[in-house]
């Protein structure tokens, strides 16, 4: 019998973690760990976040060679020019706890390319650049990367010459990484907000580079959620 | 070290306003090592926690930042945060960490960080 014959579930089925998901936050609203309102809070921040404010302090650092030298030293200064202020954005008033108030923002040359990992998590800068991708959260990346770079970006459609020095950066403590692409050819006289369109996020995480009408990252399965978040606000 | 309970408080009174790790930032003291520097990461042992790779260990790497001042997570991992110390992010050569390392991309580097407590001069 096909898929297709089967009946539909008379009722939506809700899985264990979503049981215990309940479990967990109705116990600690009862015993005063977190509140409702605090709960609803850190979803909203969530909400804002994404990957435009990191792709403006690239463009605008393309832009302003005084920036760019900013970005480079303090990126937690550099961020306040794009509306990040990594110590007072988040709800906390003290950075979010799990991706601190360390950002650094790696400058490619055309003789340096970096790219970014968590071998020990999935540790990224969020509050810049909003929610890792799932493959980013994989063990797979986290093992390959650091070790066979160049197999790994060559899989994602970027290959560099052996001269290019290809830098991994694994996030393993507090500091997180954006990373700043050298600008494409073809973009002479771009405005910051066309620059800003071409910096997709995975140009960011150093998996891809930035190309005059590419706008969006490179198309992949998505594998779907049985109960998808809905960003219907 | 032991507390009886966990002050659920005292973050946020340390580090509203500043953030973190900029609220350790003067208690790790003089840094043992600078800009430049060779070190070599120790093998220490690692039951229970670490945030040091293993890939490292007994690495030579080149000091190329000193980050920030912070207990170090082997620490703060299980609540204990009154001895903060230097984090340093260490540049290596891919030929140093893997075997098999083409020399084709001899170039090629790997960059993380380290606290205090992990490196010894090469």
């Amino acid at each position: 019998m096909s898929d297709k014959h089967k009946p539909q579930p008379m009722v939506d089925e809700i899985s264990d973690f979503e049981v215990l998901e309940t479990a967990v936050r109705e116990l600690a609203i009862e015993k005063g760990l977190f509140s409702a309102e605090d709960h609803r809070r850190w979803t909203e921040y969530v909400h804002t976040l994404g990957p435009v404010p990191a792709a403006r302090l690239v463009a605008k650092a393309w832009l302003d060679p005084e920036y760019k030298k900013l970005a480079v030293k303090d990126g937690v200064k550099a961020s306040l020019a794009v509306g990040v202020d990594w110590i007072n954005s988040p709800p906390t008033g003290f950075g979010t706890p799990s991706d601190y108030c360390n950002l650094r923002v790696l400058e490619d040359t055309p003789k340096l390319k970096h790219v970014v990992v968590c071998t020990l998590c999935s540790c990224y800068p969020r509050p810049i650049l909003g929610q890792s991708p799932e493959w980013y959260r994989t063990p797979n990346y986290r093992r390959r990367l650091v070790r066979w770079p160049r197999q790994v970006l060559a899989e994602f459609g970027l290959q560099l010459p052996p001269d290019v020095e290809i830098r991994v950066a694994d996030s393993n403590q507090k500091t997180r990484y954006i990373v700043l692409p050298v600008r494409p050819a073809g973009t002479e006289g771009w405005t910051e907000d066309q620059l800003a369109e071409i910096v997709t996020r995975d140009c960011l995480i150093g998996v891809a580079v930035p190309k005059p009408g590419v706008t969006t990252n490179e198309k992949r399965p998505v594998r779907p959620a049985v109960h998808p978040v809905h960003h219907d606000h | 070290m032991s507390k009886s309970q966990h002050d659920r408080t005292h973050h946020a009174k340390k580090a509203t306003g500043i953030g973190d790790p900029q609220c350790f930032k003067g208690e790790a003291g003089s840094a043992k090592f600078k800009v430049g520097d060779k070190v070599r990461i120790r093998d220490l042992p690692d039951l229970f926690y670490t945030r040091c790779q293993v890939y490292t260990r007994g690495a030579v790497g080149t000091v190329v930042a000193l980050v920030y001042e912070s207990p170090a997570a082997e620490d703060e991992a299980w609540d204990n945060t009154d001895k903060p110390e230097w984090f340093y992010s260490v540049k290596f050569r891919q030929k140093d960490l893997w075997p098999e390392y083409h020399d084709v991309y001899a170039n090629d580097t790997l960059e993380t960080e380290f606290s205090e407590r992990w490196l010894e001069k090469a």
